[in-house]
């Protein structure tokens, strides 16, 4: 599992590879913390080489969009695959990101 | 300009410094004020009065100040509410925080004839203790505001300079402007008024009186009516729960003929249990110990959509209203259709 994270103009892009299970979590954590204090920016959260996600996945990504809230930035989560979509919609964390 | 008003330069720049100390101070106490008061406000600014309009303003008439001090808006703050019952607010706090020179404040308000309409504004002549300086404040609304703004860019600076005809279409607005803020304080009012009522109706449990709308839904969310589901729903896997925006489900709950929070009270009662059983079949064999609070709400209107035939396309809509359009909504309705259709509501609706 790798992420990378590269700056566009005012957006911030997270890419994540490979699967996000409980053993990525925390190599995970420790590579978004750039995005944990970025105000006032777009956060992209890109999915298209994501896998898998966990519930440990899940809580990384909560905790961005926790960040960016008090941080006034705005978090987009972009082509996440069918695996992840339906995890999304059943622990109805839909209803928390925008998803494109 | 003479001697006299000469000196009275010479002190004001020798001031400068302690003016710019008032301004300071006193912006700070007020905006500290507004925080402590709950009081939302367009705006709060101060400026120091410049070298040049002090100038000005005693080559007018530098007789009528025996001293610097005697000139009352050296130091200028101004509040711009959005309605006009918060400039009294303001003055009343005004008058608890600072010492008020009485003689020299004036309410421009009170001032018009009643056949008259003009500059409106509350001019209070402040003390700070510990400054031989007075500051002005001036209160009023965005529109007066607005108002005054328009009225100094004509270049008139007074109603005597301007001709008539224009006086009296400036003035003819500053009457409709009037008219206008009294109309937003009456709206902001009533609207208090109905949530108040709202809250009443939903604690009394009335909640066949209570048409559904944004206020409503806030009002009956905090009587947290999806816990109880969410909490079974949770208890699946173990898993905590975290706080999700509900009143994205607005729309769909209109869409599915909610008209009353009574509507949505039975929805929830008739669809409850089958908005569990989907959860315990999407997530049972899954270990994802993490769910949002706006997964029995979404179970809910899931079953109700497919129950009353919404099919596919009722899903997708669904998905829309809550996510924003996105052609990805086509898939996530199929493939929450494919695993409904497993489910005994859907085997009855066959």
């Amino acid at each position: 599992m790798t992420t990378t994270i590269q700056e566009n103009g005012n957006q911030l892009i997270a890419l994540f590879n490979g699967r996000l299970d409980t053993a990525a979590a925390i190599p995970t954590a420790e590579a978004v913390k750039p995005l944990l204090d970025a105000a006032n920016c777009e956060i992209v959260l890109d999915c298209s080489q994501l896998e898998y996600i966990s519930s440990s996945g899940l809580r990384i990504f909560l905790s961005i969009r926790k960040e960016a809230a008090a941080h006034g930035s705005k978090v987009i989560v972009r082509n996440i695959n069918a695996d992840i979509r339906q995890v999304f919609m059943m622990t109805g964390f839909i209803s928390l990101f925008e998803i494109q | 300009m003479d001697l006299h008003c000469e000196m009275i330069m010479d002190e004001y720049r020798e001031s400068l410094p302690e003016l710019e100390r008032l301004k300071e101070q006193v912006l700070n106490t007020l905006r500290e004020a507004l925080d402590r008061y709950g009081l939302a406000v367009t705006t709060i600014e101060a400026r120091v009065k410049t070298e040049q309009s002090l100038a000005g303003k005693l080559a007018l008439k530098g007789a009528k100040y025996a001293t610097l001090s005697d000139v009352t808006d050296l130091v200028g703050a101004r509040i711009v509410t959005f309605y006009t019952d918060d400039v009294d607010r303001i003055a009343a706090m005004t008058e608890q925080l600072f010492e008020i020179d009485w003689t020299n404040s004036v309410d421009k308000r009170m001032l018009h004839q009643l056949d008259s309409f003009g500059y409106n504004s509350l001019h209070y002549i402040c003390l700070v203790p510990g400054y031989k300086f007075r500051f002005e404040l001036q209160l009023r609304t965005t529109l007066q505001h607005a108002w005054a703004a328009i009225n100094h860019d004509t270049g008139y600076k007074s109603g005597i300079e301007i001709p008539r005809i224009y006086m009296r279409r400036m003035n003819r607005l500053a009457g409709l402007l009037e008219l206008a803020d009294d109309e937003f304080s009456r709206i902001r009012s009533e609207i208090t008024d109905y949530r108040r009522k709202v809250h009443q109706l939903v604690q009394n449990g009335k909640l066949d009186d209570v048409l559904l709308d944004g206020d409503t839904f806030r009002s009956y969310l905090k009587a947290e009516p999806f816990e109880r589901l969410n909490k079974r729903i949770a208890a699946i896997n173990q898993a905590e729960i975290q706080e999700a925006p509900l009143i994205r489900y607005l729309r769909v709950l209109v869409a599915l003929d909610c008209k009353t929070l009574g509507d949505v009270s039975r929805l929830i009662r008739k669809y409850e249990e089958d908005a569990y059983r989907l959860a315990r079949y999407q997530l049972g064999n899954t270990d994802l110990d993490i769910i949002s609070s706006a997964v029995g709400l979404q179970n809910i209107c899931i079953v109700c959509i497919l129950s009353t035939g919404g099919g596919k396309i009722g899903l997708e809509r669904m998905f829309d209203a809550i996510n924003g359009h996105n052609t990805q909504n086509t898939a996530l309705a199929e493939l929450t259709y494919e695993q409904a259709s497993n489910l005994p509501f859907m085997q009855n609706n066959k």
